[in-house]
């Protein structure tokens, strides 16, 4: 409880630096393997938003965004990993990542599933991107769902 | 405005903006689904008006362990807000006279100007923002835009330097709306309009309804110190 009280204060006495700086940003990609000796060779970014989004779906959205909210809080996870490592930021992006593959029936050959982040920067006119972090190997239904 | 209207309306917007929240969790695994459905249940007393020192402190609880769930806010700033004004709400519940109950409340008016005035500021002392480019980088790369053709809008320099431009000096001069009852208002619905925005855009819903949340707070302030004519004498 003491350290859940200590997470409040930030919000009792706010520092409102809102996008004070465009840091760089996250993107989550993932890997499915066969075998956990498997060399990934095609990493694919989670959760791609669309490429159009209708004035209807974003007025629809003020009141029901339960998906891209967790994408935020994810962004958040990732933003965490690389400031303070903790095996939570990489759970919560593991057990998501896991879910939505079960749930498209993404997972009929593959047992394993690795993660990474790439952070996106501008670098004078150019855009960089850097792979900051890769998960390890997690098996299916063991690792990723704690 | 009276502190028990501005109070009253404070619990409601809140209410339903812990309703709206709460509810995009029941679609989550199911350990985040105990957390928010009592979450539910307490925010729809507080939307009734039913024992609400009692309800307040429920949700401060269940904020706590919200926080320890997911290690810190699930939504940074948004979730901040809420529990400032829950915090703030509930406070002066607790308080045992008028006067304390006053400077609680008007604590979170004050945190609501500094919102927007710090923001402003921030900004407005980074050469990026100045320029545009901030706003362009946040077009072009950031997590934020919902879909891939508004990253289109990152091309265009001279909207969003105009935009960046706008939003920095609404957001430095919002503490003057505070001069009049009109400007303020006529301030709040601006401000209203940019968390509007940033929804559509961003997807940001959760912060357009909690801000909302707190303007009661500042409407009172405002007719406390200004059209009373008086500050806590």
């Amino acid at each position: 409880m003491l350290q859940a009280l200590k997470l409040l204060l930030p919000a009792l006495i706010p520092s409102w630096r809102f996008f004070d700086e465009i840091a760089p940003s996250p993107r989550i990609e993932f890997t499915l393997l066969k075998t956990d000796q498997d060399i990934p060779e095609h990493w694919q970014e989670f959760r791609r938003r669309p490429p159009h989004l209708s004035i209807g779906c974003m007025l629809k959205r003020m009141v029901w965004n339960p998906r891209w909210n967790e994408s935020l809080f994810l962004v958040s996870c990732a933003e965490r990993l690389m400031a303070n490592p903790t095996e939570h930021s990489a759970r919560e992006i593991l057990k998501r990542i896991q879910a939505d593959l079960e749930q498209g029936g993404d997972v009929d050959t593959a047992s394993y599933l690795q993660f990474r982040l790439v952070f996106l920067s501008r670098q004078g006119e150019q855009l960089q991107r850097d792979v900051t972090f890769t998960s390890p190997v997690h098996k299916f239904s063991e690792d990723a769902v704690l | 405005m009276s502190l028990d209207l501005a109070l009253r309306l404070t619990e409601i917007l809140l209410g339903l903006a812990f309703l709206q929240q709460s509810l995009e969790h029941l679609h989550a695994p199911k350990d985040e689904q105990r957390l928010f459905f009592p979450r539910i249940v307490l925010s729809v007393l507080l939307l009734l008006g039913f024992y609400t020192q009692w309800v307040c402190l429920g949700l401060v609880l269940l904020g706590l362990f919200i926080l320890k769930r997911f290690q810190g806010p699930y939504n940074g700033g948004s979730d901040r807000m809420s529990l400032l004004i829950l915090c703030c709400v509930s406070l002066v519940h607790f308080m045992p006279a008028l006067r304390w109950q006053e400077y609680v409340f008007g604590y979170l008016a004050l945190q609501l100007a500094l919102s927007y005035f710090i923001s402003g500021w921030v900004k407005i002392v980074n050469p990026e923002w100045r320029s545009g480019r901030a706003l362009q980088d946040v077009f072009c790369f950031s997590a934020y835009p919902v879909s891939e053709s508004l990253r289109g809008w990152a091309d265009r320099p001279r909207l969003l330097l105009l935009m960046s431009w706008a939003v920095m000096l609404f957001e430095l001069l919002f503490p003057f709306t505070l001069l009049t009852q009109t400007t303020l208002i006529i301030g709040l619905v601006i401000a209203a309009i940019f968390h509007f925005g940033n929804a559509l855009l961003f997807g940001l819903n959760r912060f357009f309804w909690i801000w909302l949340a707190a303007y009661p707070s500042i409407l009172w302030l405002q007719h406390r110190i200004f059209d009373a004519g008086q500050i806590w004498n």
